[in-house]
């Protein structure tokens, strides 16, 4: 075969390809715009059935206090989901973090024991920060320098964290009062407590850093393609240990409303894991291109929220919801195989 | 009276089965709860106890026409709080809460009363509560104590399990202890004392006390365990079977079956349980709801329920006179 065949052939052959590859692209997007849609309209339709049938549902006091219980979750989720976004989607190798909840028991704890230490609260704040960013940063040097798994490491880390909690705490509840707890309790603006507007700013901030900013973009591109980034010139590795560093800070912050929460710090209050990685693995559902995104954290949070709630004011038993959450995990966990599965085909 | 005496006549007492029979709660029946909505909010359920008691209370306000809105918080506090800060809003014409961490709670009970909803409690002390219906905790406590002190000849090294002094009737139990022992000076806490942990209360327990018989290998090193519930009992009672040191004798308080089974059996080293009544406790926590939504307001504090203390020798007749066999 002489090379002027191959030259002639050539073009025709990349045609062909490019038009195959736009038809997977346009099939694939068509999906995920399916599979958006579809999960925005199940979110609706279960807001719109609990406003018609629960009593109280759609109060704005309720509304409140939904947004109230689901801020400790949704800062959580959120670290979550900048972690699984810098360290790519897959579960097994790629990003995740399962130390986020013993970090928030250890956090909480520590700010506990600062505050009766006599420590005043910015200095007890300022601890508690410390401590989630060094959590983050032990991951950090886990998952990154050592390149441990994150799955193993965080969860090496996770167990450092409870044990840590453990020698503060004696596994016994240390009640605190604090003027700082006191008006994250007792204020309220516009009918929202201090609880829901760390929340909204908190999202607002996140959405802005990892949506809007050039870090946030360049994250994405670690969490994505690794090696196109790494060949472009980025310090993935620094994304990469900022990520858990963030999760970590994240940690500490919902632990200062865990604490308001709580009058202090009680055994078990880490006990939050689940929750988190599936609001988080959820998340993914309402992005295009299937990424864990903040917008989308903070929605699956309010869904689960609304959901327990729902189920109390309709009155039907709280073991529902375990169940509930099940069923979304497998749900989610099967659309993202199969987009996967048919992606990679 | 001297704590000799007193130990007499708490042995004398404890066999008081026929008291269990009789309870003024029984004695008349409650008004009607018809149409009116109840919330019941436990920490658990997990535990024979809790479960019992949370049962009774759902049970007696169906029997009684009215609505439960029951919540089990799964030994979450933030989702007992959560489901509190819910209720409030639902604006049931009671509440009842059942145990739980008392610090963690206090804030939200208030906001209970704040909100206008009248608030009773079973096995929870609180300023906010208009009844608290439980056991005579502090009988419950300075019995097993006594039965303890006497069965060990009043002298040895006894562990402790203390890790729920943030729950009241936890803490009266332990205080009580406290009191008793400082009539007998030759029995001695081994320091520190053991945490019970929840959950897993029975593996946690288990390994904890065959850690502490290695530590203290020989016969007579430990003379008694002492708990404050009786799920650290099981796990201590099968380490000191497990290590073949069936001189440590265990304690322990509530009476769930297992447990009063294993006293009953002469070769287990369980030797006491103090067994409440729970399914009772909580249908006369309603009870009294229902009596004080009927206009009568004039209720006192607490309400107490009987319990016995379960030793070897009345172990048959107390299970039978608990509905356990």
């Amino acid at each position: 075969m002489s090379s002027n065949v191959l030259a002639d052939q050539a073009p025709a052959f990349t045609e062909r390809s490019v038009d195959l590859e736009d038809r997977d692209i346009r099939r694939a997007r068509r999906q995920s715009q399916v599979i958006r849609l579809g999960s925005i309209a199940a979110l609706i339709a279960v807001f719109a059935y609990f406003s018609a049938v629960a009593p109280g549902f759609a109060n704005l006091g309720n509304i409140a206090n939904v947004i109230e219980q689901s801020a400790v979750l949704a800062l959580l989720a959120f670290g979550m989901s900048i972690v699984v976004l810098g360290g790519g989607g897959d579960v097994i190798r790629g990003g995740i973090d399962l130390s986020l909840g013993a970090n928030l028991g250890l956090c909480v704890a520590v700010f506990a024991v600062a505050s009766n230490a006599g420590f005043s609260d910015w200095l007890a704040v300022a601890i508690t920060f410390g401590t989630g960013a060094a959590v983050g940063l032990l991951n950090a040097i886990a998952v990154v320098g050592l390149g441990v798994l994150p799955l193993l490491a965080t969860l090496a880390v996770m167990n450092i964290c409870a044990g840590a909690e453990l020698v503060l705490t004696q596994n016994t509840v240390i009640s605190t009062n604090s003027p700082l707890l006191g008006s994250i309790v007792g204020l309220s603006w516009l009918g929202l407590s201090v609880t829901d507007w760390v929340l909204v700013a908190a999202t607002v901030v996140l959405i802005v850093l990892v949506q809007g900013t050039r870090w946030g973009l360049r994250l994405q591109a670690v969490g994505g393609q690794r090696q196109a980034a790494r060949a472009a010139g980025l310090r993935v590795q620094a994304y990469l240990a900022g990520t858990y560093v963030a999760a970590g800070l994240l940690a500490a912050l919902a632990a200062i409303l865990q604490a308001a929460r709580l009058s202090g710090s009680s055994p078990g209050s880490g006990d939050i894991l689940l929750s988190v990685v599936l609001t988080s693995l959820m998340s993914t559902v309402f992005s295009r291109r299937l990424l864990p995104t903040i917008g989308g954290t903070l929605l699956s949070v309010l869904f689960i929220g609304s959901l327990i709630n729902g189920f109390q004011l309709l009155n039907v038993s709280s073991y529902w919801v375990n169940g509930v959450q099940g069923v979304l995990i497998l749900f989610v966990v099967a659309v993202r195989s199969l987009s996967t599965r048919r992606g990679g085909a | 009276m001297s704590f000799r005496k007193r130990l007499l006549a708490g042995l004398a007492l404890t066999l008081g089965l026929g008291s269990l029979a009789v309870s003024a709660a029984q004695a008349q029946d409650a008004p009607s709860l018809k149409g009116k909505r109840i919330g019941i909010t436990v920490a658990g359920t997990e535990h024979y106890w809790d479960l019992k008691a949370y049962q009774g209370q759902i049970d007696e306000v169906k029997r009684l026409g009215g609505i439960p809105i029951a919540l089990d918080a799964g030994r979450n506090d933030s989702r007992q709080i959560a489901q509190i800060q819910t209720l409030i809003a639902q604006k049931p014409d009671a509440i009842v809460e059942q145990l739980g961490s008392a610090p963690v709670l206090q804030p939200w009970l208030k906001k209970i009363r704040a909100a206008g909803i009248p608030l009773f409690t079973v096995d929870t002390i609180s300023p906010y509560s208009i009844n608290d219906t439980t056991s005579d905790n502090y009988s419950i406590g300075e019995k097993l104590a006594l039965q303890l002190a006497s069965d060990i000849k009043g002298r040895g090294n006894i562990l402790v399990f203390n890790g729920f002094y943030s729950v009241p009737v936890c803490a009266i139990r332990y205080d009580e202890l406290k009191l008793v022992l400082r009539a007998f000076p030759d029995i001695h806490i081994i320091q520190p004392e053991l945490r019970d942990v929840i959950p897993n209360t029975v593996q946690n327990a288990y390994s904890q006390v065959t850690d502490m018989l290695q530590k203290y290998p020989n016969k007579g090193d430990i003379a008694a365990i002492w708990s404050a519930w009786d799920v650290p009992q099981v796990g201590a009672t099968q380490a000191v079977l497990a290590a073949h040191r069936t001189e440590v004798r265990t304690y322990g308080v509530d009476g769930s079956p297992d447990v009063v089974k294993m006293v009953a059996d002469p070769a287990s080293p369980a030797s006491a349980v103090a067994a409440q009544q729970p399914y009772l406790i909580g249908k006369t926590a309603i009870d009294t709801v229902a009596r004080y939504l009927a206009g009568d307001h004039d209720l006192p504090p607490y309400t107490f329920l009987p319990a016995i203390l379960v030793n070897k020798q009345n172990a048959a007749d107390a299970a039978k006179a608990l509905g356990q066999s």
